[in-house]
């Protein structure tokens, strides 16, 4: 089915050669009322945060005052990836314990109480290299607010009735995981991928043995990650300097200066070889990822720029890229289908597709992809492809300041990351130095269609045995559920 | 005192919005007396035209009021089909030489009507070989479609988040764009309604049924789901499934798509909410120029079908390769009838955070699930389900939990909530509604859903009123009224046994 010539050249190229003519006749009116359009330059001065720092901590001020509310952000570096395997789910659930496990002073449920009557919003979350939190109030309560959000994050209780809550749940969310094919996919992948770091670890019961869940364990971790060095503040809203410096000193007052430093995050040794992998499932749709390792890292680099580029063009960027169109909108194989592309600043990352399809179109698929892939290595992208990707960067650029906490959560992460501040103008100007022949290079350089981890989980038998075989030596992965 | 906390921050949230055109905004702003222009055009378009300082960005929502519940046996499905469909472009968007198109849409669909028949005489070589043949001739089509060109104009333009959502009983076009780009949604909004192509039809089809294979076939949550509805519902098309039976998508046609797009996509049949850092004026002046040209479409016809009194509990099990899951349902009456505000204050009391009744007992206390979340749905504007999904935590199973629900709900419905109980909840329903306000498109949504749904956008805002007048008697009264055995559906899915 999809060894239709055409379809693999590009249908663009080869169609609008034969109708240019045609095309130029017509002059559709929509077209032309869309080219008449002049719109106004958008007089737009993005707002820069303030910055200031006490006792080492950096911290970012974005005043707004058009609402008397505020918002404050913590963001600690150290996270789950950091530790070795037997720290990974305290760790984990450091976030939510500080959330629900209540503190020295108060318990559990006093916190929800108290949070429920000054309708204090708050988060708390890790990305594996970091721990997060965020809490919003109206001015009037900004005092007990900090009071209560320091309590939170610097004398937590770890009550071991709540961890004990937690460990439950996360051990029938274990469970679980094998219940929805695409988690199960991306688990899988990452461990066949990461094999023992912390990408690849998912939470197993091993893990979460009460003797490892114990609070003294949970205030271990709390002391390595949520100490002075590893911390960044920063507050927007109805608030001056003036007005917050005395709270900020009192919260870090409260978060003891670091002991140790955080370990150096794990160098990944990420699988080269290509391979096919099947989890034989019986299911009306089969889920296929694929990726193999790439050395390229986010750097003001135009390699980095043209793979950015590049990636939107294979398959990053929704409907106005090869994957989708080619997958969804020419063949119908799925719903959805797209690249990736991870370019950590440190070590490798992965260069890939996923989509999920039926059974009997899971090749078919595999193998349009792949194709689809080659073109980039061989032939430079169009100047029009190139442009819908760069546009679409240039022209949104608006939609980066929206909100004081995105601007601000935005401005933290470059200092946590140790990122230049003006990352953001850096990439615009970046991605727009980039040239058709760029990407045709970082696709040759760093995608090898050859070389990919394939990994589909549904039925082999419909998927046909022989036609996986054409994509290379199958092998069959148990998948086992986790049994508590 | 904390809920007159929670609605001064409700208050203040709107009085943003309002203070943002320079406006006289006290505090005491309320949602009801936002500075929302409202327009109709003669065809019967209206639009809600809101002015928000901020990012110069503006959202745009388009709410049709089509959905799951305007279809029959049959062409199940044709809604969401037809919504994506609307993403083909029109007869200037998306091609090359819509003539010619349209000349190879005839011979495609002659060999469909073809298919049909091969099916209905269980001929699969011959289904097989003639959708081969409409294949090909979708292929050679494609030499004069300019594909998605739709989305690539947008996303040029830096739009973000364009997409639509078909529920049952509406669906909603939406997309963000840099303010000073908004004409650009006009000119392409303005032609997709006039005149829309539904070409790649058979293609999208096939995508349609991989999104059903996603959200339904291979998901035990959407399994669950879709049994449980269907056994609730016998009469009432709520029971049917948005995403449509695959086989209906096996046979649904163009025409089909064509005579549906023409009952329910007439201008008076769509609510549009404009909100962002916009000019006002000159929004309206492009609605009138590009909208108002368009023809006044048909009345829908409306849905007539009532589910009858439920007259005995009636239950549905699932087998399949998961862990255990429960579903429980009630007939409840619609979110426009006196009795809604109690009820949602009911599934706030039972559900809502962690010192609700449920989740303290079934979680905190008996630890025999981890997750217990009660909602109303699967619509709003007729006779609904009052729905509690449980996730049983092993070794318990849906049985267990089960029981322990009804002990807690027949405590409820002797004794009510307490007082203290209410006030908790009345803040949490509260301080959700402030938080949906955050985002221009969040806002927008809230405008178009509220002005489809009640005719008058402000209604959205009348809710935390209502709440605030929920007695304990009335949670009391409802959840005795409503929760009981005759009317409820049961649907639980266990691990099917090793073969």
């Amino acid at each position: 089915m999809i060894a239709r010539p055409w379809v693999l050249l590009g249908s663009a190229i080869v169609a609008g050669t034969l109708l240019a003519g045609d095309a130029v006749a017509q002059t559709p009116a929509t077209r032309d009322a869309i080219s008449s359009l002049r719109f106004d330059a958008i007089e737009f001065e993005p707002p820069t945060p303030d910055r200031y720092e006490l006792e080492g901590v950096q911290i970012l001020l974005l005043e707004d005052r058009s609402l008397p509310l505020v918002s404050m952000y913590a963001r600690f570096n150290g996270g789950y990836g950091l530790f070795d395997r037997s720290w990974y789910a305290v760790a984990f659930g450091l976030p939510t314990l500080l959330r629900y496990g209540g503190t020295e002073s108060m318990t559990p449920d006093s916190v929800d109480a108290a949070l429920d009557y000054w309708a204090i919003q708050t988060s708390f979350g890790t990305g594996g290299g970091s721990i997060s939190s965020t809490v919003n109030t109206l001015t009037e309560h900004l005092g007990t607010t900090m009071e209560l959000w320091t309590d939170l994050l610097t004398r937590p209780r770890f009550d071991t009735a709540q961890i004990e809550l937690w460990r439950l749940r996360e051990l029938e969310g274990a469970r679980r995981r094998l219940d929805d094919p695409g988690s199960l996919a991306f688990a899988e992948f990452n461990r066949l991928m990461y094999g023992d770091h912390p990408v690849g670890w998912e939470m197993e019961p091993a893990d979460l043995t009460p003797e490892r869940l114990t609070a003294e364990r949970f205030r271990e971790a709390h002391r390595r990650v949520l100490c002075r060095e590893n911390l960044i503040l920063g507050v927007t809203g109805d608030v001056s300097w003036a007005e917050s410096r005395p709270l900020f000193e009192r919260f870090i007052a409260s978060v003891p200066p670091c002991a140790e430093p955080l370990p150096e995050d794990p160098e990944p040794d990420i699988r080269r070889e290509p391979g096919v992998f099947v989890i034989e499932r019986d299911l009306e749709q089969t889920v296929i990822v694929m990726a193999h390792p790439t050395s390229l890292n986010l750097a003001d680099d135009p390699s980095y720029f043209a793979a950015t580029i590049g990636n939107s063009i294979l398959g990053g960027g929704g409907f106005s890229s090869r994957l989708l169109a080619r997958v969804r909108t020419e063949e119908g194989f799925a719903y959805s289908a797209s690249s990736l592309w991870t370019t950590p600043r440190r070590h490798d990352g992965l260069v890939g597709a996923l989509t999920s399809t039926s059974p009997e179109n899971a090749v078919p698929a595999v193998q349009l992809i792949l194709t689809t892939m080659e073109e980039l290595r061989d032939t430079a992208p169009s100047r029009a492809e190139l442009r819908t990707a760069v546009d679409r960067v240039v022209n949104g650029f608006v939609f980066n300041f929206q909100t004081p906490g995105q601007i601000v959560s935005r401005l933290m992460l470059y200092l946590a990351e140790e990122m230049p501040e003006d990352w953001l103008e850096r990439y615009v100007a970046g991605i727009q130095r980039v040239e058709p022949e760029h990407v045709r290079r970082v696709f040759a350089e760093h995608l090898r269609p050859g070389a990919m981890t394939i990994l589909l989980v549904g039925d082999p038998a419909r998927m046909g045995r022989s036609a996986l075989e054409s994509l290379g030596p199958v092998s069959v992965l148990d998948a086992d559920r986790p049994r508590p | 005192m904390t809920r007159g906390r929670l609605l001064l921050l409700a208050a203040l949230a709107l009085a943003v919005t309002a203070a943002a055109v320079g406006r006289a905004a006290a505090q005491e702003t309320l949602g009801e007396r936002l500075p929302v222009r409202e327009l109709t055009l003669d065809n019967g378009m209206r639009f809600l035209i809101l002015e928000r300082a901020g990012a110069p960005t503006v959202s745009f929502v388009v709410e049709v009021a089509v959905g799951g519940v305007h279809e029959r046996l049959g062409t199940t499905g044709i809604a969401h089909l037809l919504e994506h469909l609307l993403f083909k472009g029109t007869t200037s968007i998306g091609t090359r030489d819509a003539e010619r198109e349209r000349a190879l849409f005839a011979r495609m669909d002659a060999v469909h009507d073809t298919v049909l028949h091969a099916r209905a005489s269980g001929d699969t070589a011959e289904v097989r070989q003639l959708l081969g043949r409409i294949d090909e001739l979708e292929d050679s089509a494609r030499v004069y479609v300019e594909p998605n060109e739709l989305d690539r104009i947008f996303t040029e333009a830096g739009a973000r988040g364009l997409n639509a959502t078909t529920s049952s009983e509406s669906t909603n076009y939406f997309v963000e764009l840099p303010a000073n780009r908004a004409e650009l949604w006009f000119v392409l909004e303005s032609d997709r309604m006039r005149d829309p192509v539904f070409r790649e039809f058979y293609a999208e089809r096939r995508v349609v049924l991989e999104e059903r294979r996603m959200r339904v076939e291979t998901s035990p949550a959407g399994l669950l789901y879709e049994a449980h509805l269907a056994a609730a519902f016998t009469v009432h098309p709520y029971g049917v499934p948005v995403v449509g039976y695959g086989s209906d998508l096996e046979t649904l046609t163009r025409a089909d798509v064509a005579s549906y797009y023409r009952r329910y996509y007439g201008p008076n049949n769509a609510v549009v909410a404009v909100v962002g850092n916009v000019d006002a004026d000159r929004i309206e002046a492009w609605a009138r120029r590009y909208f108002g040209r368009l023809p006044r479409g048909e009345e829908p016809p409306p849905v007539l079908a009532r589910e009858p009194r439920q007259i005995g509990e009636r239950r549905v099990a699932i087998e399949w390769d998961a862990e255990p899951r429960l579903r429980i349902g009630w007939h409840v009456p619609s979110s426009l009838h006196p009795d809604a505000p109690a009820l949602a204050i009911l599934a706030s009391v039972l559900t809502g955070g962690r010192n609700s009744r449920l989740h303290r007992r079934l979680v905190t206390d008996d630890r025999t699930a981890t997750g217990v979340f009660a909602s109303t749905g699967p619509g709003n504007r007729y006779p609904q389900l009052f729905q509690i999904d449980a996730v049983p935590r092993s070794p318990h199973g849906p049985a267990e939990v089960e029981e322990a629900i009804y002990e807690e709900i027949r405590r409820l419905a002797a004794e009510g909530p307490t007082a203290q109980e209410l006030e908790r909840v009345r803040n949490q329903v509260l301080a959700g509604n402030v938080r949906r306000l955050g985002s221009n498109l969040g806002l927008a949504f809230q405008l178009a859903a509220s002005e489809t749904l009640e005719g008058d956008w402000r209604a959205t805002f009348r809710v935390g009123e209502q709440l605030q007048a929920v007695t304990p008697e009335e949670v009391r009264r409802v959840a005795a009224e409503y929760l009981t055995r005759s009317n409820r559906t049961v649907a639980t899915l266990e691990r099917r046994a090793a073969p």
